[in-house]
């Protein structure tokens, strides 16, 4: 058989009306016209470069969710047919403008909505994207106050402000006895980390307590100077803001140098594995700020007869206890279940039924074993969840968590002042 | 008013960090020198020896530090074995050796740092070892931690062993030999990859044992390794390209600079003071502090 040779005008035909066609079938998908028959949400985490360990959290939390529904109940009723859900992960690589980009496909490829990043860098960045596109989206992980003040229409999130964990969390810790005078506050600079640096130092102020110094310093920074100049200060306590790497690091430079304040509260992820793990024999009366632990004394609601069954299904499913991350992006997938289900629209969602989805996050009350789940439409914090209470954890010997504080929610007694160093 | 206990500790701190410099710019130094490979995977060696640390911890009753020697020997065959391939992309004709030696161990590095994310996770871990916690205290003076002190002795011990192995050895002799002209050297019969296997297999072997020490000090992460690779080259730059002695230099300008900008200036600037000293070092002095590196030639 021989080839017809093509001249360069036939040839361009040929790939202009292959371009249109895939052009076509492109737009077709975009606009949501084709039939489906399952729930499409795209999930834009982080699941590569430093922020991985967050990202797995959050897949874990959102995986927990979809597998859950599918398996126990089919998928998700509405109109008395079933819909499947199927989620799609985008990797944002730890990275801002991956994130944005991955949200930006995750839209293009016709997901029905979208399942927020891990950590408030890479959301602060994404929110834009949902906003140009009017893609309903939920995040489970991300704390930074500046996300909510920003008052975006179409981002939510289940987990309240750092500015109001971290503030809570500091101002039990403070009223404790022997009640402490000073305080030393550092924090990592980046958004999350100082926003928790700020909601610390916003306690110490209103409970009237000697503010030594308030330090920010880069993520890679050697501890040795930053404790060194803390323990030139003395202070009571120690107040930190930072991800569970920068924990690590302090508390270890704080042993070598003989560093003793009367107790460390650091947030974000003193009761995670990893931070059990790496800081080993210095994790152990650590206080952290939490939602949520598997203890917690709640009832159950949809989906999870209570947070202890949570935690079980958790281990069962990835060997891992859940900390207050993927209890709060399980419940981000509960909060969109329910309101799917309250829209009543068959997958692919129109325009107009995201939309009105909007409508259905702001009124919706859902309640959770991670807690009860409503959005703010008024107030500093535009769509955040801050109805759930903030919690006061130490960690034990065996780095297992207990609630402390608030008087009214603790189910154990502090040990404060920690044991020095050499003591342990 | 400086507070003179404040001072005399950031100079112990600075002192001590300069001395985990070193524990890596030592083997860094020498693989330049003598194989004239930049390593990219400097960084991803120091992470994979933490990660042997953590691992082997347990098997000596929680000791870390006891699992030196297996890192040692582990690392030193692991280099010997990985020599003659870099040997091989960044030699025969090939064009731009080194670059074909930075592209190969960059993809080195990632290979390394994906296989442990994919076997531990990204969890951190602990390198244990109850025999280095703590510090000594010297009234008047400070708190020398246990754990950085041993760390940097153990890296300017690193350091006199090359030198002494390098200026007072035939098979140091026949490794200057290979870096000061490699054809001449291999007429004069000296037998060049078994000692470039046994130079980049003693780099190997004490970057990695430097990762034992700093999971020691730190942590076990999988995304350790960059930072040390960066300051690998700000050591060599400091200290002269492929000059040993001016890697104690390099280590103490690093660390006390660190040490002094954070706490006097502010945490925030480190690395702009550190970037700003690298670029004045090239600008001025591009064979290093001492004049004595590579380029003085």
């Amino acid at each position: 058989m021989t080839r017809k040779p093509k001249d360069r005008r036939t040839f361009l035909k040929s790939v202009g009306g292959a371009a249109t066609a895939v052009g076509v079938a492109g737009c077709a998908g975009l606009g949501g016209g084709s039939e489906r028959d399952y729930f499409k949400l795209g999930a834009v985490t982080s699941l590569s470069g430093d922020l991985r360990f967050g990202g797995e959290v959050t897949q874990r939390g959102y995986d927990l969710w979809a597998d859950t529904i599918n398996e126990e109940q089919g998928g998700i009723e509405v109109g008395g047919e079933t819909y499947e859900v199927q989620i799609e992960y985008a990797d944002a690589q730890s990275n801002p403008s991956t994130g944005a980009d991955a949200a930006s496909e995750m839209i293009n490829d016709g997901a029905d909505a979208i399942l927020g990043p891990y950590s408030s860098n890479v959301t602060l960045a994404v929110c834009p994207i949902m906003e140009q596109n009017s893609m309903p989206h939920i995040t489970g992980s991300a704390e930074s106050p500046q996300i909510w003040q920003e008052g975006y229409e179409y981002s939510f999130g289940t987990i309240p402000t750092v500015s109001i964990i971290g503030n809570e969390a500091a101002a039990a810790l403070t009223n404790l006895e022997p009640q402490p005078e000073s305080v030393y506050i550092t924090a990592v600079n980046e958004p999350f980390s100082v926003a928790t640096g700020d909601s610390m130092r916003a306690a110490a102020e209103e409970a009237g307590i000697t503010i030594e110094n308030y330090e920010k310093f880069p993520r890679n920074t050697d501890y040795t100077n930053v404790v060194s100049a803390a323990q030139n200060a003395d202070p009571d306590l120690h107040l930190h803001g930072g991800h569970i790497g920068s924990h690590v690091n302090l508390v270890n430079a704080a042993e070598q140098l003989g560093y003793n304040p009367d107790g460390f509260l650091m947030h974000y992820g003193v009761n995670t594995g990893s931070y059990k793990d790496g800081a080993g024999a210095q994790a152990p009366h650590t206080f952290g700020a939490t939602v949520w632990i598997p203890s917690v004394d709640r009832e159950g609601g949809v989906l999870f007869d209570s947070p202890q069954a949570y935690a079980d299904a958790s281990q069962s499913a990835y060997e891992t206890a859940p900390d207050y991350t993927q209890a709060g992006s399980t419940a981000a997938g509960i909060v969109f279940q329910e309101a799917f289900k309250e829209l009543g629209a068959a997958p692919p969602l129109s325009q107009e039924d995201k939309d009105e989805l909007i409508g259905i996050l702001e009124e919706i009350e859902v309640s959770t074993f991670y807690g009860d789940v409503a959005f703010e439409t008024e107030g500093e914090y535009h769509h955040n969840n801050i109805n759930t209470q903030p919690l006061l954890i130490q960690l034990g010997e065996d780095g297992s968590p207990t609630i402390v504080g608030p008087e009214d929610s603790a189910t154990d007694e502090a040990n404060y002042p920690v044991p020095a160093w050499d003591e342990r | 008013m400086v507070d003179i206990g404040l001072f005399t500790q950031i100079v112990i701190n600075g002192l001590l960090l300069g001395g985990i410099y070193v524990t890596i710019g030592v083997g860094f130094s020498l693989a330049f020198g003598v194989l004239e490979v930049v390593d990219f995977a400097v960084g991803e060696y120091v992470m994979v020896g933490a990660f042997m640390g953590a691992v082997l911890a347990p098997v000596f009753g929680s000791e870390g530090i006891f699992a030196i020697p297996i890192v040692l020997v582990v690392f030193f065959a692991l280099g010997a074995l990985i020599q003659p391939l870099i040997h091989h992309v960044t030699t025969g004709d090939r064009p731009h050796p080194l670059l074909m030696g930075l592209v190969f161990t960059f993809g080195l590095a990632t290979f390394l740092r994906g296989s442990v994310l994919t076997i531990f996770g990204p969890n951190n871990r602990d390198v244990p070892s109850s025999l280095l916690t703590g510090g000594v205290t010297i009234p008047g003076l400070g708190t020398f931690p246990v754990v950085r002190t041993v760390t940097a002795v153990f890296g300017v011990s690193g350091l006199i062993v090359f030198m002494y192995y390098l200026y007072r050895t035939r098979g140091g002799m026949a490794i200057r030999a290979i870096a000061e002209d490699r054809t001449n050297a291999r007429l004069m019969g000296i037998n060049i990859n078994r000692y470039q296997s046994i130079a980049y297999g003693a780099y190997a072997a004490l970057t990695g044992s430097a990762g034992v020490f700093i999971g020691m000090t730190f942590t076990a992460n999988p995304g350790m390794g960059l930072q040390y690779t960066a300051f690998a080259f700000f050591m060599v730059v400091l200290a002269g390209m492929g000059y040993l002695p001016g890697v104690i230099i390099a280590g103490i300008v690093l660390g006390l600079t660190q040490s002094f900008t954070a706490v006097y200036i502010s945490g925030n600037v480190v690395l702009l003071v550190l970037f700003a000293i690298i670029y004045g070092v090239l600008l001025v002095s591009p064979a290093g502090i001492l004049g004595k590196g590579e380029w003085a030639t």
